[in-house]
């Protein structure tokens, strides 16, 4: 192996967990930053619209639903930390409370959307609606993944699979983070 | 990394959450918008170098670290700039 490569291998080694998993973050990161930009770059041409139809969400939901994501994300990495020692019962719980607590995540965005959609908001009333619509719940479809894959990483507990299934649930922590002030706090 | 790192990470996460609501909820008007978008955009860089360095474990890789930091700096540089042109615009 030449010297060059070698160097290459190390850059990569450096990277914690799966490289496969940092290349599936990096293409959600750039999927949903595509869709943030376009979102207000759509926003120039109608700001006033934009302001207009923030007023119909619910900030404060999104904000519990941002504590509950966060708080999710801290059982995730208590549980990654915990499959590195011996108290794999302990993995097990905090695995699924974080991915209990994706269910009440869940439970408040389909409360948020039956609201708006009571008040006969769609995808076609108003751009701000397309892209609220279509980024929140992609990324509610990623949560409803991540629940799946932690209960598969609980039900088949080794470290490399709590490894990989936590650090996808963080990857939806960390969209989220990004989402929720464009979308409910700057339009 | 140690429970104490992962709730120091936590807590971090829940105050800038909380600062982000607060500040567009109840200073916009007094700070303005610009502002505003600024601090709340800086505040969800600061949550997101929080979850890499801390949940995703890049603290053991401070060159990739590095690189995500400037990445998502320029990025929300990008969203505040998009945000602040009809501000600006006559």
């Amino acid at each position: 192996m030449r010297a060059g490569e070698t160097n290459n291998s190390g850059v990569l080694d450096e990277l914690p967990g799966d490289l496969m998993m940092w290349v599936l973050i990096v293409s959600e990161l750039l999927v949903f930053g595509a869709g943030l930009a376009a979102f207000l770059g759509v926003r120039v041409v109608d700001p006033d619209g934009f302001a207009a139809a923030r007023n119909y969400l619910h900030p404060a939901l999104a904000g519990l639903n941002t504590i509950v994501l966060i708080t999710s994300g801290y059982f995730a990495a208590r549980a990654l930390d915990l499959s590195k020692g011996q108290r794999q019962s302990s993995v097990r719980w905090n695995l699924l409370w974080a991915g209990l607590l994706g269910a009440v995540f869940l439970a408040i965005k389909i409360y948020e959307y039956a609201d708006v959609a009571g008040q006969g908001i769609s995808t076609e009333t108003h751009p701000f609606f397309t892209f609220y619509y279509l980024l929140t719940g992609f990324h509610a479809l990623h949560v409803l993944a991540g629940m799946v894959i932690l209960a598969l990483v609980s039900w088949k507990r080794t470290s490399r699979n709590v490894e990989v299934g936590t650090a996808f649930w963080h990857m939806v922590d960390l969209v989220w983070v990004l989402l929720f002030p464009v979308i409910y706090l700057l339009a | 990394m140690t429970f104490d790192t992962i709730t120091r990470a936590w807590f971090g996460l829940l105050f800038l959450s909380a600062a982000s609501v607060l500040i567009a909820a109840g200073f916009t008007e007094t700070l303005g918008a610009g502002a505003t978008g600024g601090l709340v955009l800086v505040f969800a860089w600061m949550k997101a170098r929080v979850i890499l360095s801390r949940y995703l474990g890049l603290w053991q890789a401070p060159v990739w670290l590095s690189g995500f930091n400037w990445a998502l700096g320029l990025f929300c540089l990008l969203l505040l700039g998009l945000f602040l042109i009809p501000e600006v615009s006559p």
